[in-house]
């Protein structure tokens, strides 16, 4: 189906969306694959809450190192900067240097939640 | 249970063909009442030569917009919400910089059409109004097609 004569390429940017209960709370995560960036969404609360920003710090190709800062929300939760630092290793070990965009909208921050959505993103990456 | 499981596997299979299809798309996710609900719609549009992109992200109280100008770069992200007292909207750049805010402004008015938070990432060019303003009229059109606008009887209570 093509809208009138145009020819559209296909949607650039591709994702995934999945529905899991994590510690009983309904999680919506969502993985959005950019030319630049990845943006991973988790949520529970209905909106995007905190938002972070990790990138691999250039010109160190082997045992890299990474930035992580919080972008937008809460600044004291280190929970977050973690939960973002290892997912932006396992990108960077998978061979992407891509930088990360994260969102993370917890109902609690507990050691537990993050890392079911750490493991839940890795099963369901992009890259 | 059983059909939760195969709910999400109809999902799955339909997001691949999504991201092979070449027009609009649309997903509805039709989980639970529960707060935590999305409404993922993916199109593109062309307008004077230009392919927009964009990607609508809808939550019960927020909405993530991304806009792509004939590419599919993240961009700038800018975040906007009205605030207290008087229905103001207020607009920040969070990604990108705040030397070049194209996007601030449609962010801006996303939030007045809306009357919801707004993250908008966007990676049209700088100075270079046209092309801002046809992304927005697109866009406005979509919403108020998905329904995501304040119609004039509902006010947005803040």
């Amino acid at each position: 189906m093509s809208l009138g004569a145009t020819f559209l390429p296909p949607f650039p940017v591709s994702h995934k969306h999945l529905s899991l209960p994590i510690k009983g709370n309904k999680t919506e995560i969502l993985i959005s694959s950019y030319e630049d960036r990845f943006l991973v969404i988790a949520t529970q609360i209905g909106t995007m809450g905190t938002i972070l920003h990790a990138r691999k710090e250039e010109g160190m190709p082997i045992n890299p190192t990474f930035n992580v800062s919080v972008i937008f929300g809460k600044r004291d939760e280190q929970m977050l900067e973690a939960c973002a630092r290892q997912l932006i290793e396992h990108m960077s070990s998978s061979g992407s240097s891509k930088p990360l965009v994260l969102s993370l909208g917890l109902k609690d921050h507990s050691t537990e939640t993050l890392k079911a959505i750490v493991s839940a993103v890795i099963d369901n990456r992009l890259w | 249970m059983d059909s939760k499981k195969l709910e999400e596997e109809i999902k799955d299979f339909r997001l691949r063909e999504e991201a092979a299809s070449t027009s609009q798309s649309r997903r509805e996710d039709h989980g639970a009442e529960h707060d935590a609900e999305l409404q993922i719609t993916c199109f593109s549009e062309v307008l004077n030569d230009v392919t927009f992109h964009f990607q609508i992200i809808r939550f019960p109280k927020q909405i993530y917009v991304w806009i792509g100008c004939n590419s599919a770069k993240f961009g700038h992200m800018y975040a906007a919400a009205p605030t207290r007292p008087n229905n103001m909207v207020s607009a920040t750049s969070i990604l990108g910089g705040s030397s070049d805010n194209t996007g601030s402004g449609i962010a801006r008015r996303l939030v007045l059409k809306t009357g919801l938070n707004i993250i908008l990432a966007c990676s049209i060019p700088k100075n270079n109004p046209m092309l801002e303003a046809d992304a927005e009229k697109l866009l406005i059109q979509k919403l108020i097609s998905l329904g995501y606008t304040k119609s004039r009887r509902e006010g947005k209570s803040l």
